[in-house]
């Protein structure tokens, strides 16, 4: 059954997941849909925007309630560590 | 004969064929006839009253005629036209100078239209027998006598109608089903009935009732005539009249035939043999019971008729004039009178007093309700508030308070109105209707009462003997039902069920610990007695320990030990691919099968410390399929499911979150998931136990509950306590409503009781543990607040509802000393809620709370306390508890 990666984010189906991306942004929301390109569609999520002023790093929340997420920018998907 | 005011020969009589229609002139007239004319008593009887009367022999004539075959079907309630009997052209052996009264009622209408044409004088050939207007006229050696046409007057259909009355149940109906079929005497027997009759003539005594009968009579029916226009002098006797023409033709053939007179002695001797088939009948048929007193009133009847036949002294001027024609407008009234009495006695007399005594107890028994407060509940309700007569704004709570009022009844609430009238009739009519099988019954109950009280003070080994002697009976006997009514009837077979076994697997399966292997339930019992009232198995017992639940707490292990994370998800996904497949199958028509979507819920599986299907539970996406499961799940599997379900309790990561122990601190999503499971998953289990499930499984569920978990701690939860309040408040209302389906056996009660005990003392002490202390509200409720972003939104405030709702449910299952004990657990909790009800009523009002979400938060709050005192027959109103009215 869990034989491709999509299965594995198959299992994460209606579940936190923590979703990294390029240009330093990472969102946490709940799993509603893929694809093979793995364009995700997550709902109540918060997305970081993490930034460096001054050498310092500074991070940057919003929230939202549902989210399309282009499969191009995906990086990494994992469970959330908190919650 | 004069002292009874009997007056068979007042010339006035005659006066008037309608004088029966002027009874109250008669009767005054009457008496200044008696002062004139004395009576000569030997006149009057001509001796007859030296003869014997024959018991009921002498009626056989009249009520089957002569000669009728054996197997006849006699209708008592048809009238002439309608009688058509098997037996066709056997003629009369000799033709009976009685008229039945049916044929005569029935022949009173159509009479005034051809009175003069031949009305056969022996009714109960024609009654027999079809054609017997053509046999009557080859008929016997006395047939000339017979043939002669007789007329029934006005009078002698009064008369008729009248005896009908003064004996309510009529002469047939004695004895009718056995001697149905009764052969009749062979006609050498039988004496002509012209000497029969003779024979007839009551004993003085007899005589003596029957004038006082006639005495009465006009009494009785003073109001029937009442109405009636005419002028003719009343004979007080004027019933006798219209005999005269019968009596006339009668009498005379007698006395020329002397010699006779001497067969007339006949039936008696005779009366032996009749006896005999008769007795056989009795006995090859439905034995109706042969009524003493029915066949004494009939014998008076008959002999009343006889007295009047018998009458030597009659005057023969009234025969012309009874046939003077009525006036259509009478003759119409007498026609719908006639139907009337036709539509009364068509089948008047078919049942003995006995009989309707018989059929009135089954009557009564349908009737009657063990429990009227239930079964009549709507009934109850709608008393009450039509009492409270109050339509406004309280009516809700006055509904709320009845229904509450009548739960609580039976829990020997203040409600226990024995003085009520209806309480009191129905109790005794089902005491009547129970006499036979009370004894047995009482013992029972008196084993029962004393094993629970027993149970109750300690748990004693003598308690487990007695049910077990109990319930052994039951064994050999069959089950013993404590009542039949209509919601119970008896059954016609009674199956030792399967049941039964069921529970018993159950408890020995739950056993295997304990190298014991109990055959029944009882004797199981003893064991888990003796073994200190808890029954567990090793790992039940692991599982109790406070503690463990605990290690279930961290939702990462509870799921390693179901085989990871990973393995649940991917179950999951499996069930939502069968789910998926056999819903595409239902849409398209495809059969059924469920056996792939069970294996991967891996109910049974135990290879696993926790069982997967529990740690399914613990991920939204599982409880969210859950009603699409039960969709495809057999009954059986349902149930298998939620036994699983029970026993894992503690690992149900839902518990843990929702217990304010394990988790001080819900979040939002907790909370969330707190209310998902409980729309969704309480929903199905509620709708599971209230529509298919009995009360064993319920009990079954329970036990399941309590030995393999600790219950102190599961009702630390809400969802846990909601559970526990869904299996007992469920088993309660069966309890309850204990007449709908059937009864339960004493071993299924004893079994209950058992199971509450083992609640109740896993729950004892630790009650007050169920309200969760206030730093958990108040987090709950800023959580609350929180997620409402809305700002207008009400302040969310904690609902203890549930709470109360356990109590409510839990003191409704028990007795008196559980309540007790319930109370004063809780008693702090009580005043608390009071208090806080009515602090609310005084503290000056926040801007932020309008005086409508006060008067609502403290109505609130007295309703969920009402709901938990309400049961015990208490409630609470203002400050004060005060005994529910």
């Amino acid at each position: 059954m869990s034989n491709t990666p999509l299965d594995l984010l198959k299992l994460n189906l209606d579940e936190r997941v923590y979703v990294k991306l390029r240009g330093a942004r990472s969102i946490t929301g709940t799993l509603q849909a893929f694809d093979s390109h793995c364009n995700i569609v997550l709902s109540d999520c918060t997305e970081t925007k993490y930034s460096l002023v001054d050498g310092i790093l500074q991070s940057e929340e919003r929230e939202s309630e549902m989210l399309f997420v282009r499969g191009d920018s995906v990086t990494l998907i994992t469970t959330p560590e908190d919650e | 004969m004069s002292f009874f005011g009997f007056d068979p020969t007042a010339p006035q009589q005659q006066s008037h064929p309608q004088q029966h229609q002027h009874q109250q002139q008669q009767r005054s007239q009457h008496q200044q006839q008696r002062s004139q004319q004395p009576l000569d008593f030997e006149d009057t009887y001509k001796g007859y009253g030296d003869y014997q009367a024959e018991d009921e022999d002498f009626l056989n004539d009249e009520t089957f005629g002569n000669n009728v075959e054996l197997g006849n079907n006699f209708d008592f309630g048809h009238s002439q036209q309608q009688q058509q009997q098997p037996q066709v052209g056997q003629p009369p052996a000799a033709p009976v100078p009685h008229r039945s009264y049916v044929a005569a009622a029935a022949s009173g209408t159509s009479q005034q239209a051809h009175m003069d044409a031949a009305v056969d004088l022996r009714p109960m050939e024609s009654l027999w027998n079809p054609n017997s207007g053509a046999a009557a006229n080859t008929a016997g050696p006395t047939g000339d006598q017979a043939e002669q046409p007789r007329v029934l007057s006005m009078e002698e259909i009064e008369r008729n109608q009248r005896q009908m009355q003064m004996h309510p149940p009529p002469p047939p109906p004695q004895g009718y089903p056995a001697m149905q079929g009764y052969p009749m005497p062979p006609g050498n027997f039988m004496p002509p009935p012209g000497q029969n009759y003779p024979m007839m003539a009551p004993p003085p005594q007899q005589q003596q009732q029957h004038q006082q009968f006639q005495q009465m009579r006009p009494v009785f029916n003073q109001p029937n005539y009442m109405g009636y226009p005419g002028n003719a002098p009343p004979p007080h006797h004027q019933p006798q009249q219209p005999h005269q023409p019968q009596k006339q033709q009668m009498v005379a053939p007698q006395m020329q035939f002397p010699p006779q007179q001497q067969q007339q002695q006949q039936p008696v001797q005779q009366a032996p043999e009749q006896q005999a088939p008769h007795e056989q009948q009795l006995a090859s048929q439905v034995a109706m019971p042969q009524m003493d007193r029915s066949s004494s009133s009939l014998s008076q009847s008959s002999n009343e008729r006889d007295n009047f036949k018998g009458h030597p002294r009659q005057p023969h001027q009234r025969q012309p004039r009874n046939r003077e024609p009525l006036t259509p407008e009478e003759q119409k009234r007498l026609e719908v009178r006639h139907a009337k009495v036709e539509k009364i006695l068509k089948h008047s007399g078919l049942m003995t007093p006995r009989d309707k005594d018989f059929i009135t107890r089954y009557q009564l028994s349908q009737i009657v309700t063990e429990d009227p407060y239930n079964e009549d509940f709507y009934f109850q309700v709608y008393k009450i508030i039509q009492r409270g007569g109050v339509v406004g704004e309280s009516n809700k709570g006055l509904i709320a308070r009845a229904y509450l009022e009548h739960s609580g009844h039976r829990l020997g609430g203040r409600y226990k109105r024995a003085d009520i009238a209806l309480q009191r009739m129905q109790s005794q009519v089902e005491k009547a209707v129970t006499v036979a099988k009370e004894r047995p019954l009482r013992k029972q109950e008196k084993e029962q009462s004393r094993e629970n009280s027993n149970t109750e003070g300690s748990n004693s080994a003598g308690v487990s003997s007695a049910g077990q002697s109990n319930d052994n009976r039951d064994g050999v006997l069959g089950k013993i039902s404590s009542s039949l009514n209509s919601k119970a009837p008896r059954r016609q077979l009674q199956i030792p069920t399967s049941n039964k076994t069921l529970l018993n697997s159950l408890l020995v399966n739950d056993e295997h610990a304990t190298a014991a292997k109990p055959t029944n339930p009882d004797a199981l019992m003893e064991v888990t007695e003796s073994l200190g009232n808890v029954e567990l198995s090793q790992t039940a017992r692991v599982r109790r320990r406070s503690s463990y639940a605990f290690t279930s707490v961290d939702q990462s292990s509870v799921l390693s030990r179901s085989g990871g994370r990973k393995f649940v998800l991917s179950l999951i996904e499996t069930v939502y691919e069968e789910v998926l497949e056999l819903e595409a199958n239902l849409r398209s028509g495809k059969p059924i099968d469920n056996k792939k979507l069970w294996e991967a819920l891996h109910i049974n599986d135990e290879l696993y410390e926790v069982c997967p299907f529990i740690s399914m539970l613990s991920f939204d996406k599982g409880v969210k399929i859950m009603p699409r499961i039960f969709n495809f799940l057999e009954k059986d599997q349902k149930l298998k499911l939620l036994q699983t379900f029970f026993s894992e309790l503690s690992h149900l990561n839902i518990i843990i979150i929702s217990s304010y122990k394990t988790n001080p601190e819900p979040t939002e999503s907790q909370l969330k998931q707190i209310d998902i499971f409980q729309t969704v998953f309480l929903k199905i289990i509620v709708s599971f136990l209230s529509s298919s499930s009995n009360f064993i499984e319920i009990m079954g569920l329970l036990l399941h509950l309590i030995k393999n978990n600790n219950v102190s701690f599961i009702s630390t939860s809400k969802i846990g306590l909601n559970l526990i309040t869904v299996l007992i408040s469920r088993a309660a209302l069966i309890r309850q409503d204990t007449n709908r389906s059937n009864m339960l056996s004493s071993p299924e009660i004893s079994t209950w009781n058992e199971i509450y005990d083992k609640l109740f003392t896993a729950l004892e002490s630790k009650l007050a543990a169920v309200f969760p202390p206030k730093e958990y509200i108040q987090k709950v409720t800023s959580v609350h607040l929180k997620g409402h972003v809305a700002p207008g939104a009400t302040p969310q405030h904690y609902d203890q509802a549930y709470i109360w709702q356990f109590l409510a449910s839990l003191a409704l299952s028990g007795k008196l000393n559980h309540q007790r004990i319930i109370i004063d657990e809780v008693r702090d909790q009580i005043f608390g809620t009071i208090n806080e009800a009515e602090q609310l009523k005084e503290t000056a009002k926040t801007p932020t709370e309008s005086v409508d979400d006060l008067v609502y938060r403290r109505e609130k709050l007295y309703q969920d306390l009402n709901l938990f005192l309400n049961v015990m027959g208490l409630v609470s109103r203002d400050g004060e508890i005060s005994e529910l009215k």
